[in-house]
């Protein structure tokens, strides 16, 4: 508590619209502090109500303390680096092909009206079914290992990017493509110079919801059928009542995503600064 | 007249150089299924080196006409031609300053400015820079060469289109309210630039304006629109003396003639097509 009105007493003014005008003031460091003290909060707090209140039973949620202690363990005995390496390699060739022949199966969706008619539904009606239920097919074609995981990691990644980019195709706008046409863009030279840099901002859209739902394929996968990966060392943890080494894989997991999100954000910023809203 | 006769116009000053005939655009709106008529029965001859402004009431077909003009719009029925051609598409003699800018926000200034440069293939050699940076500082963004769209104005964006279509060095300048979005003072400079430019290029221009004292000061001849459907109401030569300071002309009786007649003539369609919206 005292930490809280440490942060707060350093904002000036500080009302009920006075905090997000604060907020939103800070610089990039600030406003990193100020997410590392939250982070930090929550952790005593937690600590507290389940490590030394026991307001909860640990084998349901463990402490941050006994997760730091898992993740320990599973670095000790070498099978988070064995696991996460597997996992690393499904997960990157998994998404890899996803944007191959996303990309590509987009622009060609987007571009023509008979192919969107042909491929529009097929893919809609794969992306709106749940992963976990293509796990039994996935086996029964790819076998055991990491083939059916790679499987699900592209048939996941898949339909965010060629569904966004086929939608960044179709709205380029009509008035660019005017403009196009009356300097004398030739039709290559349409495609190429108005309709790509349109849909580069919902590739990137794409992109990253590719890479939240590439990471849940990949966990389903090794979940469900595979006796390693992250997905498999969870379950197995789990299954044994170490929820802290369940707990401590499940985090690894989730900071892989977040930072992967990031990445693709970073990528965008380099490859299309024009998008990069100003700042207020 | 019928379109199956083509004459051949004899090669001379007296050809126009956009010559419009019995021109009619009929829209297909998707989703109702109807026709809607933009312009019916235009008629219009322009010659070489003349500045013809453009005055109506909003939704009459300006614009459209424009555009077929361009070539981005193909008639319904009549002809368009150019320099005795029959327009069957953009070419490089027209460019064309959209009233809804059309900037290409991945694009710097500098980059949207040498756009048609680029597509015609005429980035050649040096010159072409010193050519688009004299443009960016003709319609006074020096500085901004490397900003990106979003980071503008809207008057600023629209005088990067200006500086667009003034590096192209098209015969024809097609403008669509090019100074819509420009506040009161860089309009009357910016006035002054085209009508500068104009004067030592001797292009050929076609000036759309919500503005009876703009249509006025820039024009040899006024076209003024009517709508449903839109056609051309009248067409009035304007008679001032050139070069026109602004100023000045705003006294002479002509002028304040001309503006009372468009006022009066804008007015009544106005109040036609608020009564055919409202009906
Ligand atoms: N692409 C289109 N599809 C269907 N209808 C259209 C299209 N473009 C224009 N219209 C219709 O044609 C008519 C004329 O439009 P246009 O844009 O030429 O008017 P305008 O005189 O330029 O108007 P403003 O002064 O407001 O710019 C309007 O009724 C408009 O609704
Ligand atoms: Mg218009």
């Amino acid at each position: 508590m005292s930490a809280m009105s440490a942060i707060f007493a350093s904002g000036p003014n500080i009302g009920r619209r006075g905090l997000a005008s604060w907020l939103a003031g800070l610089s990039a460091g600030g406003r990193a502090a100020v997410l590392a003290v939250e982070v930090l909060l929550l952790l005593v707090v937690w600590q507290l109500v389940v490590g030394v209140w026991g307001l909860v039973n640990p084998v349901f949620f463990p402490a941050p303390l006994d997760i730091a202690r898992g993740f320990g363990e599973l670095v000790a005995s070498g099978s988070l680096a064995a696991n996460a390496a597997i996992s690393l390699q499904a997960w990157l060739i998994g998404f890899a092909l996803a944007v191959v022949v996303g990309i590509p199966v987009g622009l060609l969706m987007g571009g023509s009206l008979p192919v969107d008619k042909v491929v529009g539904p097929i893919a809609w009606t794969i992306y709106a079914t749940p992963t976990i239920a293509y796990q039994p097919l996935s086996k029964a074609w790819f076998g055991f290992g990491i083939g059916p995981v790679i499987f699900l990691v592209t048939v996941s990644a898949l339909f965010p990017i060629l569904l966004n980019v086929a939608a960044g195709m179709r709205t380029t706008s009509p008035s660019l493509l005017r403009a196009g046409r009356v300097y004398g863009a030739s039709r290559f030279e349409l495609y190429r110079k108005v309709f790509l840099p349109s849909t580069v901002p919902f590739l990137f859209a794409g992109l990253r919801q590719a890479v939240v739902l590439a990471t849940i394929g990949m966990v389903v996968a090794e979940m469900t059928g595979s006796s390693s990966g992250m997905g498999a060392l969870i379950i197995k943890a789990a299954n044994t009542y170490q929820t802290d080494q369940a707990f401590a894989a499940i985090f690894v997991v989730v900071i892989w995503s977040v930072s992967m999100t990031q990445v693709v954000s970073l990528v965008e910023r380099w490859t299309a600064p024009w998008t990069r809203k100003a700042r207020r | 007249m019928t379109t199956t006769t083509i004459e051949r116009p004899e090669p001379g000053a007296s050809a126009p150089l956009i010559s419009v005939r019995n021109l009619t655009v009929s829209y297909n709106v998707a989703r109702t299924g109807k026709t809607l008529t933009a312009i019916e029965g235009v008629d219009l001859d322009v010659r070489e080196g003349e500045f013809v402004t453009v005055l109506g009431p909003s939704g009459c077909g300006k614009t459209t006409f424009m555009n077929v003009i361009a070539g981005l719009v193909k008639p319904t029925s009549g002809e368009v031609l150019v320099d005795g051609r029959p327009v069957t598409g953009p070419g490089p003699d027209r460019a064309v300053v959209f009233q809804d800018y059309a900037l290409l926000p991945w694009r710097t200034v500098f980059d949207n400015v040498k756009f048609g440069l680029e597509m015609q293939s005429r980035l050649k050699g040096d010159g072409w820079r010193d050519r688009v940076q004299e443009a960016v500082e003709l319609v006074g963004l020096k500085g901004f060469e490397s900003s990106y769209p979003r980071e503008l104005s809207g008057g600023m964006q629209q005088r990067v289109g200006l500086a667009r279509a003034i590096v192209a060095e098209p015969r024809i300048l097609l403008m669509d309210e090019p100074l819509g979005a420009v506040d009161a003072l860089t309009r009357e400079v910016m006035r002054d630039e085209i009508e500068k430019l104009i004067a030592a290029t001797g292009k050929t221009v076609l000036f759309i304006t919500h503005s009876i004292e703009e249509a006025i000061l820039l024009g040899d001849r006024i076209v003024v629109f009517k709508s449903h459907p839109g056609a051309i109401k009248e067409v009035i030569e304007t008679g001032l003396e050139r070069p026109r300071s602004e100023r000045s002309v705003q006294s002479e009786p002509r002028f304040l003639e001309l503006r009372d007649h468009l006022w009066e003539a804008l007015q009544h369609e106005a109040t036609a097509a608020a009564r055919v919206a409202g009906s």
